[in-house]
């Protein structure tokens, strides 16, 4: 899906006029997620997106689907930010905008670039402990339980609010917006427009924050996988598979699964 | 936030509101940010919702009501009922790309839609007394009743005047006699508009219309008709058997019938024309898709200049009406009278609606003719837009009349 997108290649960014903008599907299942708590505990949703002036659309389908506020910060001087500033000017919008948050919900990632990277670095700017990829939420009291998905393996996670977590495409399908909820968005929503001067961030803070990685290149990585098929009797097989495969299975789940070798 | 497959887009910088995509799934007329969500909201339910039955519901001829359901609380049923009806309050632009894009992927149930919403619960807004509105527009705008409209006869149909079926004062009621045919949502409808003949204070005979609920005795249906297209939507006769309608059911005056209906009708003909408009819209974009993966002579048909012109004599057409049928939209909200510019719409609509499908099943060659590719339906949903809500005949006759009863400069 990335490479499908009308990179420039020049700049490394997105040819913005030769597309047309969208909430991001992950970013929808995240406020789905958001809604769903809203219904069962009860929620104040505030809805933040950065982006050019076009992406007050995005506040207003959010709007529509029934979070409570938009805001919308957009700055030339933002433009082109990598995940690291836009998780840095993300954090002073909160903290500015968004005082006493319990929970920050991200989309694991964007459909643009799936970097994934801006709800982890956000939960470091604001210090926030912080589950990507989550499939469910649950809460006890102030204890936020998560489980994820991840490589193929289920944990569930628990941590005290506040806290960041990003939902992934698992779960949380979006629901249907109603017209009328439309309407509404475009009659009294309750959406705030900031620019850069509006959160403090001036060209040299950032100077300091500005984005540390540059686009080279977007290009599809030619498939390497190979089937391997192991022959023989079952334990001798399971033996090759392990002495092939433990080390790099153990180093993708971050534990060992040395066995024992039969004898 | 990129939608990815508007891969070619251009954004024409003096008119903000005008955007125009030219890729292979867009066409839009894009006066303003609502109206694109609402579209990409309606576009978004009709592909996962409507997308997968489409073919089935049309060949069993199934009125899939578990749909619907899930439409009610999306506002389908109130499109511009005021809000504190239960409605969602839109704009004539909005109902239309509504009707459109469910159209695009199932016209039988653009059909309910825009039937319910632009002939049953139009005229009520336009003609109901605060009683009246109190009663049914929130049942009809929540979908909790389906409406239908009823005028044609055996005997009666371009000929609204003709009318037979009557409706007799007695005491506080007024009884219905008659057969009514080819009523869309008549299988399935709660409340009906009905035209029937009265007698005036001075025993002249004109017709009346009436809110009928169906629960009424002597209120019968038909069969469900076994139609050529359409065949998810549940048109059938309704039959009037000394069948007692109160007094205070009279929508408007007595003898209003003809006022109300013409009104009606010009009202429901942007929403055929929107929905011809939404099937051109699919045929087109299934005969584009077609045409880039079909290959003969080694090379996809689409290289070739004969299959170039007819895609681009539909995009051009397409975009034609919908420039038509959105200004005849924009007229309707301004307050002003909006007829000639209706019948326009839905004249030119349903003749590109049945082109485009029929170029589509042509660019489709032996496919396009078998039940397996949805452009089979398109070309048979299109063919009745030329039909109902005023043949293309009577549209003529509309336009004509119009303009030659304007002075000559």
């Amino acid at each position: 899906m990335v490479t499908e997108l009308p990179w420039d290649e020049k700049t490394g960014s997105l040819r913005r006029d030769l597309s047309s903008g969208m909430v991001n599907p992950a970013c929808k299942r995240a406020l789905e997620a958001a809604l769903q708590i809203k219904e069962k505990h009860g929620a104040f949703i505030s809805v933040l997106t950065m982006g050019p002036p076009a992406a007050e659309e995005v506040l207003r389908e959010a709007f529509a689907m029934g979070a409570d506020r938009g805001i919308l910060i957009s700055d030339r001087m933002l433009a082109g930010s990598d995940t690291y500033a836009t998780s840095f000017i993300l954090a002073q919008a909160i903290q500015k905008e968004v005082s006493g948050y319990d929970l920050v919900l991200c989309g694991a990632y964007t459909s643009d670039s799936e970097t994934a990277q801006v709800g982890p670095q956000l939960a470091e700017e604001l210090n926030l402990p912080a589950a990507a990829y989550a499939e469910n939420l649950t809460f006890s009291g102030r204890t936020l339980r998560v489980r994820r998905l991840v490589d193929n393996f289920r944990e569930t996670l628990e941590m005290e609010l506040p806290a960041l977590v990003t939902i992934s495409m698992e779960n949380y399908e979006p629901r249907h917006t109603s017209f009328a909820g439309l309407d509404k968005a475009f009659q009294n929503a309750d959406l705030l427009f900031r620019n850069a001067a509006d959160l403090h961030i001036t060209s040299s803070i950032l100077d300091q924050h500005s984005s540390r990685t540059k686009v080279r290149k977007i290009f599809l990585r030619k498939s390497q996988k190979d089937n391997i098929i192991i022959t023989g009797a079952a334990a001798s097989a399971v033996d090759e598979f392990l002495d092939k495969f433990e080390g790099r299975i153990g180093a993708v789940i971050g534990k060992s699964i040395e066995a024992k070798k039969r004898g | 936030m990129i939608d990815f497959a508007a891969s070619f887009f251009y954004m024409l910088p003096d008119l903000n509101a005008f955007t125009v995509f030219t890729g292979s799934n867009i066409l839009q007329y894009n006066p303003s940010m609502k109206h694109k969500l609402i579209r990409n909201a309606t576009r978004h339910f009709a592909e996962m919702e409507l997308a997968p039955i489409a073919a089935e519901i049309d060949q069993q001829r199934i009125f899939p009501r578990e749909i619907l359901a899930k439409m009610k609380p999306l506002n389908y049923f109130g499109l511009q009922v005021p809000q504190r009806y239960g409605g969602a309050n839109l704009d004539s632009i909005s109902a239309a790309i509504v009707v459109e894009e469910l159209s695009r992927i199932c016209a039988a149930v653009g059909l309910c839609i825009t039937v319910h919403n632009g002939v049953a619960v139009y005229p009520l807004l336009k003609f109901a007394d605060s009683r009246q509105k109190e009663t049914y527009l929130p049942l009809l705008a929540s979908g909790h009743a389906i409406g239908a409209f009823s005028l044609t006869e055996a005997n009666a149909g371009s000929d609204a005047g003709s009318v037979e079926t009557t409706a007799v004062k007695n005491e506080e009621s007024y009884i219905l006699n008659g057969t009514k045919i080819f009523v869309t949502n008549g299988g399935v409808c709660d409340v009906a508009l009905i035209f029937a003949l009265t007698s005036l204070p001075d025993k002249k005979l004109q017709s009346s219309v009436f809110i009928v609920e169906s629960k009424y005795p002597g209120f019968l249906r038909g069969e469900v008709e076994d139609l050529c297209g359409m065949r998810a939507n549940p048109v059938s006769s309704l039959f009037f058997e000394d069948c007692a309608v109160p007094e205070s059911n009279l929508l408007g005056k007595l003898g209003d019938g003809m006022k109300i209906g013409m009104a009606t009708l010009d009202n429901g003909r942007l929403g055929v024309a929107a929905q011809a408009l939404g099937i051109a819209q699919g045929a087109m974009e299934a005969a584009v898709k077609y045409a880039k993966e079909r290959q003969q002579f080694k090379k996809p048909i689409a290289s070739q200049q004969t299959i170039q012109n007819y895609i681009a004599d539909m995009a051009t057409e397409i975009s034609a009406a919908r420039l038509l049928l959105y200004r005849a939209c924009e007229l309707k909200d301004s307050g002003a009278a909006f007829g000639c510019e209706a019948s326009m719409a839905k004249l030119y609509c349903s003749s590109v609606a049945s082109r485009v499908t029929s170029l589509s099943v042509q660019i489709h060659g032996g496919y396009g003719y078998s039940k397996e590719y949805d452009v089979e339906r398109y070309f048979r949903d299109a063919r009745v837009t030329e039909i109902y809500e005023g043949t293309s005949e009577i549209q003529r006759m509309v336009i004509a009349r119009t303009i030659l009863s304007q002075p000559v400069l």
